[in-house]
């Protein structure tokens, strides 16, 4: 009998359908490069300028190969679609952990908000519409992505591989375009530090939030067809966006001065006026639409699985698990709709979209500076075989966490439309997210769980039978297994 | 330690549970998937295929290519499938581990989810 053998690790499985290094990389990739990292890109500009911009999206990127090291090393220990809360749970305790991804999640309703905007503001500036009408294209927007998540509607893998790469070589090769299109030298090519040393330090951490959420491919570790293939995706995907990302800010540095960069919600499209008239910006607004699929798609679908789940485990009302007959938490989705139409609304109505990318981007450090702390604890608590296990990781572990830290208040300490002064509203802001985090973590989950508990005991006795306890020879009993 | 009897049990009243739902049933009525289960404790291993949300067969062994493979303690399972257990919370804490798309792994813990809302 199968059960008279000792404990086993599970076997290698081959699944019928699993994702390979090309989708991989594809996903990473396509978290990473939404709309809202063209203004990324404008806000690196305005501590780093002219192509200096570069040498800060190639120091940042340099950064990210430690930050793929660091979790391709927890992914290989814990590949489960739970990625950081896993990675926290079992470094830190699962309070916190909650706590920190309840915080983390306020960053992709950031993302949809902010990228159902920008794609609105350029849709309107296309079709020379009033500015007014920019929000109906976003409710439009987050409107369609809601009736598509509810009807279950999934985009396919190879449907979310195409659409990254088109919108990464579509960036690229226009970006070349515009970079031939007149003989210029590049202003101010090395002067990353001419704005004061802290002015350097914000520009790289600004550059950090280009790569932002290509980390996230962790969460498909259970489809990979080997843990190599997340390891690949992780270390590929940031070389990609580095190379599309410079080539855009030396194009948009090349052709559009900063001045009229500054007060815009849509660089893309001005960089592409300039360089190929009406075909350029129609090109770039094409791209920019396209950035909506893999954002809509992948955002919805990462918030609200972790909404549902969370609902599941009682630490969010269960409400937000009611299924409906397509098998979507039709509550999660409906509430994660409302809340990016209402932060699209707010900054509609405060032009404040860079505040967005300061939040976004600070949040991300953070998360940077959390995984560095968990490798140094996991080091310390598991032993066992890691598919990856990155060179020195300790000290590299230990220089993140110091690094990601500066990095964090570098961006929350920002103002990109100010570049000169510190502010503390983004700073601000994600100790409020914090706090309400955990607040409700401390206080409001231990209630829910204890309903939950007596819920269960009230309504449902244990269904499994009792295990029959056997008598020996001599009347003694012998226990089950 | 579940031996492969104590499974069978579970995975009986599991399947009448699931088939005689008929809310389970729409929902999952475009979900025909094999699944691979093993158990990390005592070897023991077992499939289940799914035709339309239809479980058609739970035999012992791993029969035909998974789409989704679910590892845990045999005990986990025989709770899990008499719903008595709540998959996610042990998910969630890297007691169960899986192999599959996370569409599929959610229409896995849909099944529980519907047919006991209050484990």
């Amino acid at each position: 009998m199968a059960d008279d053998r000792g404990p086993t690790s599970a076997p290698p499985f081959t699944l019928r359908r699993s994702v390979t290094t090309a989708t991989a990389t594809a996903t990473s990739a396509g978290l990473a490069f939404a709309a809202i990292d063209y203004l990324g890109v404008v806000s690196i500009l305005a501590y780093a300028p002219g192509a200096t911009a570069a040498v800060a999206i190639l120091v940042g990127g340099l950064m990210v190969v430690l930050v793929a090291g660091i979790f391709a090393e927890l992914n290989g220990l814990y590949p489960s679609a739970a990625g950081i809360r896993l990675y926290l749970g079992r470094a830190v305790g699962h309070r916190t952990a909650l706590s920190v991804t309840f915080t983390y999640m306020t960053t992709v309703v950031l993302v949809i908000a902010a990228d159902a905007f920008l794609i609105g503001a350029a849709i309107r500036h296309v079709l020379h519409e009033p500015a007014a009408l920019a929000y109906l294209w976003i409710a439009v927007l987050l409107g369609l992505a809601l009736a598509a998540n509810l009807r279950g509607v999934r985009m396919a893998g190879w449907v979310q591989t195409l659409v990254t790469y088109t919108v990464l070589s579509g960036t690229a090769v226009l970006s070349v375009v515009a970079i031939f299109h007149r003989g210029h030298a590049f202003h101010e090519p090395f002067a990353l530090f001419g704005n004061g040393a802290f002015s350097g330090v914000q520009a790289v951490a600004f550059a950090l939030f280009l790569y932002a959420a290509f980390e996230w491919v962790t969460t498909t570790a259970e489809e990979a067809r080997t843990p190599r293939v997340i390891t690949r995706a992780l270390f590929i995907a940031p070389l990609l966006i580095w190379v599309v990302a410079t080539l855009f800010v030396l194009a948009l540095t090349h052709l559009v001065p900063f001045a009229v960069l500054h007060h815009s919600a849509y660089p893309q499209l001005l960089m592409g006026k300039a360089a190929l008239g009406t075909i350029g910006e129609l090109w770039m607004l094409a791209l920019t639409v396209l950035t909506a699929l893999n954002t809509f798609n992948g955002g919805f679908l990462v918030a609200s699985r972790f909404i549902y789940a969370a609902a599941r485990e009682n630490t969010l009302p269960r409400q937000f698990a009611k299924l409906n007959l397509n098998a979507v938490p039709w509550l999660a989705v409906c509430v994660l709709a409302g809340v990016s139409a209402i932060v699209a609304a707010l900054v509609f109505a405060t032009g404040q979209w860079l505040l967005l990318v300061a939040v976004g981007a600070a949040i991300e450090a953070a998360i940077y500076a959390l995984g560095s702390v968990c490798l140094l604890v996991l080091r310390r608590r598991e032993s066992r075989e890691r598919p990856f296990r990155l060179i020195a990781g300790r000290p590299l572990a230990s220089f993140g966490a110091v690094l990601f830290t500066v990095m964090f208040l570098a961006t929350g300490l920002s103002d990109p439309k100010h570049p000169s002064h510190l502010s503390v509203v983004p700073l601000a802001v994600i100790l409020v997210l914090g706090a309400l985090s955990v607040g409700y973590v401390l206080l409001y989950v231990p209630k829910l769980q204890a309903a939950a508990a007596v819920r269960a005991a009230a309504n449902r006795p244990k269904r499994r039978p009792p295990r029959p306890t056997a008598t020996s020879g001599d009347g003694a009993p012998v226990t089950g297994a | 330690m579940a031996d492969w009897d104590e499974l069978a049990e579970a995975l009986a009243d599991y399947t009448i549970s699931c088939n005689e739902n008929e809310r389970l049933r729409r929902m999952q009525r475009d979900w025909s998937r094999v699944l691979h289960f093993v158990c990390s404790d005592s070897g023991v291993l077992f499939s289940m295929e799914v035709d339309r949300g239809e479980i058609l067969a739970t035999p012992e062994g791993h029969v035909g290519t998974p789409d989704i493979v679910v590892t845990t303690h045999s005990e986990t399972f025989c709770d899990m499938f008499w719903g008595d257990l709540n998959p996610v919370q042990k998910y969630l804490r890297g007691e169960i581990t899986v192999k599959g798309s996370q569409e599929d792994v959610m229409r896995l813990d849909a099944i529980s989810a519907v047919i006991w809302p209050d484990a």
